[in-house]
């Protein structure tokens, strides 16, 4: 069933041609095949990503974004969800999150520069804020000193999705001030960004080494009044369009294995049949229309911007990291030996589902951080 | 009623918030709710529960969005809400479990599948609560496998000649009516040969006993039916077609049906408070584990709401077979349901063990974990919410059966030599 009962006319426009783009594009063979060559998508997928819309969403229209429906967040929640029912590859939630960052706290020079390739999709950015122990609070691995009329940075960040890849790195750390951030090129002197292998190969996942890097004032997106409050909403967007393209890839997979439960027979009937087999997979169900409401409010909760919205993204992305989980292992039992091999794609799901149930916060610091918000 | 007939959902709200003022009493604030299984529903409670409803229906604030025929206000969902949400600060009538039974189930199943003579006779009665119904569905030999029954109901001329036993029926001690399924023939599938009846708890040849359950309440009943007679006019829907009005009563049963809108905060706004309670009665709320448990306590509580909520605009779009689409809400319960009673024991320890007699917090852990299989069992257990998910929504193939195609009397006799040969 679908995951958000009540798109509009607009929504369903956007859904639809960003399905169709990926169809052409990037469907899951050319996914699996970047995968295995270890490469990534052209220049050109970021520009066609921009052309519909997927770096927008979390900008106001007065520098360059706009939303489909007027409710930007719920725009790329949806559109999340279609690119994780494909595995997409980056540039999106990281991209997305250094868009909105730049368009709330960024200078006017990043505004205007920076931000209006971002939303076009003709240059890309990604997001430095864990190091390698999967610590995502922004002092993770990563000195600030200062200098002169600047900082110096100093460690390692990882887990940054596409970094060897992107124009840009909005990195963010604490100094003795406090939280702050900046928005460093790549290519810049001392910045070291190379691909790591790791579990989850349908995306890719650096570490950005910052050896004793000169960076200018500049180049800091915020002050240091609200940069902490910034990087709380750059979080929970990250959680909640991470949530809604697990939703995604869950409805796909759990899809697919419907369908093979119809299909494939044994002692003379379809396995579907078999309560044992019945029952598993209508739990599953339960599981991915409790994960489709909970994704559904969460990014509603950060639309309206309620004052719990902090909550119930943690309670989403603590259910539906668990439940993504859940969901991969009972379809992989269904379809039972043939998805043990490379060439079934239940692994693909698997991999990006584990991993995004760790990213952004694995469900027991969700856990924590809801008692915390709660004053427990 | 005439002068509110176009009246709009503001006006309605206003005359209701200021006759709740006028009429009843508010909540006692921060009421400590009494676990269930301390007792149950006394004689004078559901007398002075009955005598609050007839207030509030005859001021014109109960069956708000019923028909006018059938003595409902004919006014719409909305007007309904809206009296909810006002009178939530009220003591309400709690005509308990027999109440919500007798509106929650029957009454909207009746709308959909009784004559208009029925409906005339008896839904201006329920809603004045002067007839409160139970239902007379599951048997000692049929639960899960409901049309299997084997009650008995025999045509003798115009009369009709109730026999057999029933069970499980949640209030009928107090309740006036049992909606009773019988068997009307034999010689036809199983499906095929099912009439629903309104029969009174008081007729002769009915005999209700309360069940004492583990919690030691009294709530469930068992009744026997000795030659109970009936007329024609105390036939609800078509004879032989009520396997259709059981479907209805289902999704009615698993809190679906077209108008449901699932009451209350849209989530879960604190920690549930009886398991913060009970963390900081042992000292243990800053205890990591503990917290860990608090919290997927509380996460299950919202998506379940949220869960309700997404089921609700299901139902309203029609995007799926209603009987299927509950069944979501319902599986949601009876799986987290134990999982929650069983987190509260393990938080509480020793806490949920013992207790001074007037210690309710201490109580409430143990009783919710011996009530917390009620959803995964009744009203369909979670193997027949999981068949109603797999078959009627994700389409899955049904299991083989053995009882489909032939006499339901044949049935009876084939079960009972079962070898496993097909």
């Amino acid at each position: 069933m679908r995951v958000d009962l009540e798109l509009s006319d607009d929504q369903e426009l956007l859904r639809a041609t960003t399905e169709r783009f990926i169809e052409s594009a990037m469907p899951l063979s050319k996914v699996r095949e970047l995968a295995d060559a270890g490469d990534a998508p052209g220049a050109d997928y970021a520009r066609s990503g921009g052309d519909l819309g997927w770096f927008a969403m979390l900008v106001p229209e007065e520098h360059g974004g706009g939303s489909a429906s007027g409710a930007g967040v719920l725009d790329a929640a949806i559109l999340a969800e279609a690119r994780g029912r494909v595995l997409q590859p980056g540039p999106f939630v990281a991209h997305n999150v250094v868009a909105y960052a730049l368009a709330v706290s960024g200078s006017d020079a990043h505004r205007a520069a920076v931000l209006p390739a971002l939303v076009a999709g003709e240059q890309t950015a990604t997001w430095a804020v864990a190091d390698a122990t999967g610590d995502w609070n922004p002092d993770a691995g990563l000195r600030i000193s200062r200098k002169d009329d600047g900082f110096v940075l100093s460690g390692a960040k990882s887990l940054v999705e596409d970094a060897d890849r992107v124009d840009w790195v909005l990195v963010s750390a604490v100094d003795e001030e406090g939280a702050v951030q900046f928005l460093v090129a790549r290519d810049t002197d001392g910045v070291d960004a190379h691909r790591l292998e790791g579990f989850d190969f349908t995306r890719r996942q650096c570490e950005v080494r910052f050896d004793d890097v000169h960076v200018p004032v500049a180049a800091r997106v915020g002050d240091a009044v609200n940069t902490s409050a910034t990087i709380d909403r750059q979080f929970w967007y990250a959680a909640a369009l991470l949530t809604a393209e697990s939703v995604g890839a869950m409805d796909a997979l759990f899809g697919i294995t419907v369908d093979y439960a119809k299909a494939r027979t044994a002692f003379g009937r379809p396995i579907g049949s078999f309560q044992a087999v019945k029952h598993l997979l209508a739990d599953t169900s339960l599981l991915l229309e409790e994960s489709k409401a909970v994704a559904v409010a969460a990014a509603r909760a950060l639309q309206d911007d309620s004052p719990d919205a902090a909550e119930i993204v943690s309670i989403a992305k603590a259910f539906v990291g668990d439940s993504g989980i859940e969901l991969a292992h009972n379809c992989w039992q269904v379809f039972g030996g043939i998805a043990y091999t490379w060439e079934h794609d239940l692994h693909l799901y698997l991999r990006r589902l584990t991993a995004n149930a760790s990213l952004y916060g694995e469900p027991a610091w969700h856990r924590e951080h809801i008692c915390t918000l709660q004053g427990l | 009623m005439t002068e509110h007939e176009q009246e709009d959902v503001p006006q309605f709200r206003e005359r209701a918030r200021a006759w709740l003022a006028a009429n009843m009493e508010p909540q006692a604030p921060n009421r400590l709710a009494r676990p269930r299984g301390a007792g149950h529903q006394t004689a004078d409670d559901i007398t002075a529960a009955r005598a609050l409803q007839r207030k509030v229906y005859e001021a014109g604030f109960f069956g708000i969005a019923w028909p006018k025929e059938y003595g409902g206000q004919g006014l719409t969902p909305a007007h309904q809400r809206a009296f909810q949400e006002e009178a939530s600060h009220y003591e309400m009538p709690n005509l308990g479990v027999a109440g919500g039974t007798t509106f929650g189930v029957c009454a909207n199943t009746m709308l959909r599948h009784a004559s208009p003579e029925f409906l005339r006779r008896h839904l201006p009665r329920m809603l004045a609560g002067d007839e409160l119904w139970v239902q007379f569905f599951s048997e000692p030999g049929a639960g899960s496998d409901l049309a299997g029954i084997t009650t008995r109901a025999t045509r003798d001329g115009d009369r009709w000649i109730l026999n057999g036993a029933k069970v499980w029926s949640s209030g009928a001690y107090y309740a006036d009516y049992g909606m009773c399924l019988a068997r009307t023939n034999w010689d036809v599938p199983k499906h095929r040969g099912l009439t629903w009846f309104a029969v009174p708890t008081r007729a002769p040849g009915v005999t209700v006993r309360p069940i004492k359950e583990i919690n030691g309440d009294i709530e469930f009943c068992e009744e026997f039916l000795d030659d109970v007679e009936l007329s024609e006019d105390d036939v609800i829907g078509d004879v032989n077609d009520g396997w259709t009005v059981a479907q209805t009563m289902l999704v009615f049963e698993r809190g679906g049906g077209g108008d449901f809108v699932p009451q209350g905060p849209r989530r879960a706004t604190r920690l549930p408070p009886e398991l913060v309670a009970l963390a900081r009665r042992v000292g243990r709320d800053q205890d990591p584990v503990v917290r860990q448990q608090i919290a997927r306590v509380h996460i299950m509580n919202t998506v379940q709401i949220q869960l309700a909520l997404r089921v609700a605009s299901h139902m309203r779009a029609g995007t799926g077979p209603a009987t299927g689409i509950a069944a979501y809400g319902k599986l949601a319960a009876g799986t987290f349901d134990p999982i929650r009673a069983r987190l509260a024991m393990e938080i509480g320890r020793g806490a949920a063990l013992v207790w001074e007699p007037d210690d309710l917090e201490g109580q409430r852990a143990s009783l919710n974990y011996l009530n917390s299989r009620i959803m995964s069992i009744a009203g369909g257990t979670n193997e027949m919410q999981r068949n109603a998910i797999g078959e009627r929504v994700l389409g899955l193939p049904r299991e083989p059966s053995f009882d489909i195609d032939k006499p339901f009397s044949e049935v009876v006799r084939d079960a009972a030599n079962w070898t496993g040969k097909v």
